[in-house]
């Protein structure tokens, strides 16, 4: 086993994210495995193999919605520094994402409705390149936009081209 | 998903100048988030094309070249000459099958006739001390200016009638349009004088220089006088080019020997069905059966089914390389890439093309790196596709393949030239190999998914009537094929770092060797599968607001990958390093 030498970034996240994160698996398995449930119903001759289809499609996806949360819990880690904001993400395939602040686009910080009802937020740091946007999940709503608030400061202050 | 808090975390315009990255790059806009958002917004916040008119200074409009009319008047004639002399002279009986197509394909270019005769009577443009304005439509009226200051390039292009009567299409560019693959403004067309005149009074180059760029027929002339102004590259920045009005320095101009380079392709088949399949219309309409006689040169019945698939395929083969290389030949005929200097700093520019002309620019200050592709069947031969990294265009757009397909040395070389990297050689960099957990990776890899299959097959052979002989040569072809991709694609793998260069190459297929300026990495990232972490492995990206976005160093040695990171992203991944890092 060898690990990259980047130490963890300092924050955790929130302990809530992780309900979030299984309901998320939980809607993504009932979608994956609504059409061959739809087809065993409606069309019998195709139970032979439909069945067990359905089967695997809803025990992998459970599985995934027991195993993938609390894997990525304890990965999920993030930082923002005068320089950088640096998040670690993933669980099968981890992710360190560094986006220095003198490329920073702009911070926006997002609550879909069911964070809200959990109380929790994601900040949004977009740079001018097609790797995407960084996010952070499952702050607490105030630290998320304490944070977002500071790094556009900080922003302002970098010179830089956002390039 | 609501939004709920945004902060545009971009300095304000003008209140801090941009000092890193590349030279004169303007702040780039806070609202864009499109992929290659890299693009100059003017200092007052103004769009850079406008819809609304601008103060009238009173300078006469001017309208497009009444020679348009003249080559849509040639034009209806030609469409309608297939009809002509299929029906009169060679006398065809006029049915269904045969008046159809004619009849389309005249009304096609009445049809275009019509449309740019309305063009002509409906479009008034002119250049004023401020703004460039084009007013047109029927129906819709339009009304767009650029400011003059904005325009980053004036690009002209001529279709075989356009050229016979003078006329040149020229595409004003105003850098932001050209993320959507459009213009920002387009005159269809004008005299060859007038495009030329644009191009001088916007972008002001010398006439000379515009000259010979604008009428690619006297290429040939002008060629010996603009070699002989090369200058030399070396590490200056485009504002220690040559001064204003130089002449353009020669890069790089075509080969004939390349067109063999470039007219074998899997395309090649395709072209050489539509091209048949043209034909055999074609000869059709004129009463003659293509197919008969094809079935006549020879006894296909003795030949036999292998035979007879060998000949077509041959035969579709031969054409299509023919075909290949005859739209080669057309396309990058006077193919010429130089470098001139304009108002804007330098600018590359490729002009090309026998019957329908074409000249790109491309802004230098854009240039971020570049992309040497080796196709694995090209590979024995030294061949390369050279392109260009740059923000602002599309990847897939044309303007980023600086060079057709040409011996690597030679596209080694003017690569280097076009990123003036002639100190640090980024492209003959000598490369760090990766670790020989790659292989291993690639090998289970390639080892898996022909078991894989192979199992698949062997089952589906024991419980229904597929015959076994399938599973058994399926794998005896796909392991070794497997393996050897794995084998290849891990000797592909590499990184350098050469002066203020970062270089990346990976690819079984097709070898791809990345060049990128380390000022315009815009961020670093860190990937690791839980097989990567057991075979010591990590997959660094950095991206980037040019060509693809992400340039990626797969399978670094994973103890070597932060420092990988710190040297691409200087000075933004010191702070995250591990305290002690772990014994190697």
């Amino acid at each position: 086993m060898t690990s990259i030498s980047l130490r963890p970034p300092r924050h955790r996240v929130q302990r809530r994210v992780v309900a979030w994160w299984t309901l998320r698996a939980l809607c993504g398995t009932a979608l994956a495995a609504a059409a061959p449930l739809a087809a065993w119903f409606l069309w019998e001759s195709s139970r032979t193999w439909t069945g067990p289809v359905a089967v695997a499609v809803l025990a992998l996806g459970l599985l995934y919605a027991a195993v993938t949360p609390s894997w990525r819990y304890a990965v999920h880690r993030w930082e923002t520094t005068d320089e950088a904001v640096f998040v670690a993400a993933g669980w099968f395939v981890r992710d360190w994402r560094i986006a220095p602040i003198s490329r920073i686009q702009t911070v926006d910080t997002s609550r879909g409705p069911i964070e809200q009802l959990l109380g929790i937020a994601t900040l949004v740091v977009t740079t001018a390149s097609a790797g995407g946007a960084v996010h952070v999940r499952g702050l607490a709503p105030d630290v998320a936009r304490a944070s977002a608030e500071q790094l556009a400061e900080i922003t302002r202050r970098t010179p830089g081209d956002a390039t | 998903m609501t939004a709920e808090y945004t902060s545009p975390a971009v300095p304000p315009p003008g209140a801090a100048p941009p000092t890193a990255g590349p030279p004169t790059d303007p702040p780039a806009d806070p609202g864009s988030t499109s992929p290659v958002a890299d693009l100059p917004v003017p200092p007052d916040g103004a769009p850079l094309v406008e819809e609304t008119p601008p103060p009238d200074d009173g300078t006469p409009w001017q309208r497009l070249d009444g020679r348009m009319i003249g080559a849509d008047a040639l034009r209806v004639l030609l469409s309608m000459a297939p009809a002509a002399v299929a029906l009169l002279v060679v006398g065809v009986e006029p049915d269904a099958g045969v008046v159809w197509p004619l009849a389309i394909l005249a009304a096609w270019g009445a049809f275009k006739a019509v449309r740019n005769t309305v063009r002509w009577v409906t479009t008034r443009y002119r250049l004023t001390d401020d703004y460039l304005e084009r007013r047109t439509g029927l129906l819709v009226r339009s009304h767009r200016s650029i400011r003059r200051e904005r325009v980053r390039s004036v690009d002209g292009e001529a279709r075989l009638l356009q050229r016979l009567f003078g006329l040149r299409r020229v595409k004003v560019g105003a850098g932001q349009m050209n993320t959507a693959m459009e213009s920002a403004l387009v005159l269809d067309a004008v005299s060859r004088a007038a495009a030329r005149d644009l191009h001088a009074r916007l972008l002001g180059e010398d006439r000379t220089a515009a000259a010979s760029t604008v009428a690619p027929s006297t290429g040939a002339a002008s060629t010996a006088a603009t070699a002989a102004a090369g200058t030399p590259a070396g590490g200056e920045g485009p504002e220690a080019a040559a001064p204003t009005g130089a002449a353009p320095q020669q890069l790089s101009r075509l080969r004939p020997r390349w067109v063999v380079y470039n007219c074998f392709s899997v395309w090649g088949l395709l072209m050489a069905a539509g091209l048949a399949w043209g034909g055999w219309v074609t000869l059709g309409m004129f009463g003659f059966n293509a197919f008969a006689w094809v079935r006549g040169l020879a006894d296909w019945g003795a030949i036999g089914v292998p035979g007879t698939v060998a000949a077509a395929v041959l035969a579709a083969w031969a054409l299509g390389v023919v075909g290949l290389a005859v739209n080669f030949a057309t396309t990058y005929a006077h193919f010429r890439l130089e470098r001139t200097t304009g108002d804007h700093g330098a600018v590359l520019r490729t002009t090309q093309g026998l019957f329908r002309t074409q000249e790109i620019n491309r802004d230098e200050n854009r240039l971020r790196g570049a992309t040497l592709s080796e196709p694995l069947l090209w590979r024995w031969l030294r061949v390369a596709d050279p392109a260009i990294i740059t923000t602002g265009l599309s990847v897939w757009s044309s303007a980023s393949a600086i060079l057709p397909r040409c011996p690597r040395e030679h596209a080694r070389g003017v690569l280097t030239e076009v990123l003036r990297a002639g100190d640090d050689d980024p492209l003959r960099a000598r490369l760090h190999r990766h670790p020989a957990g790659a292989l291993r990776r690639r090998l289970v890899w390639a080892v898996a998914v022909a078991t894989t299959a192979i199992a698949v097959l062997a089952w589906l052979a024991a419980t229904t009537a597929l015959p076994h002989a399938v599973w058994w040569v399926t794998g005896a072809v796909l392991l070794p094929a497997g393996c050897g991709l794995a084998v290849a694609g891990y000797r592909s793998l590499g990184h350098a770092f050469a002066g203020p260069w970062v270089v990346v190459r990976s690819g079984a297929v097709n070898r791809a060797t990345s060049v990128l300026r380390t000022g315009a990495v815009s961020g670093v990232r860190v990937r690791q599968s839980l097989f990567q972490r057991r075979l010591g492995l990590a997959t660094v990206t950095v991206s980037t607001a040019a060509g693809y976005g992400a340039y990626e160093a797969v399978d670094l040695a994973a103890p070597r990958a932060a420092e990988f990171a710190d040297r691409a992203l200087p000075g933004g991944v010191a702070a995250f390093l591990e305290a002690d890092p772990p014994v190697r």
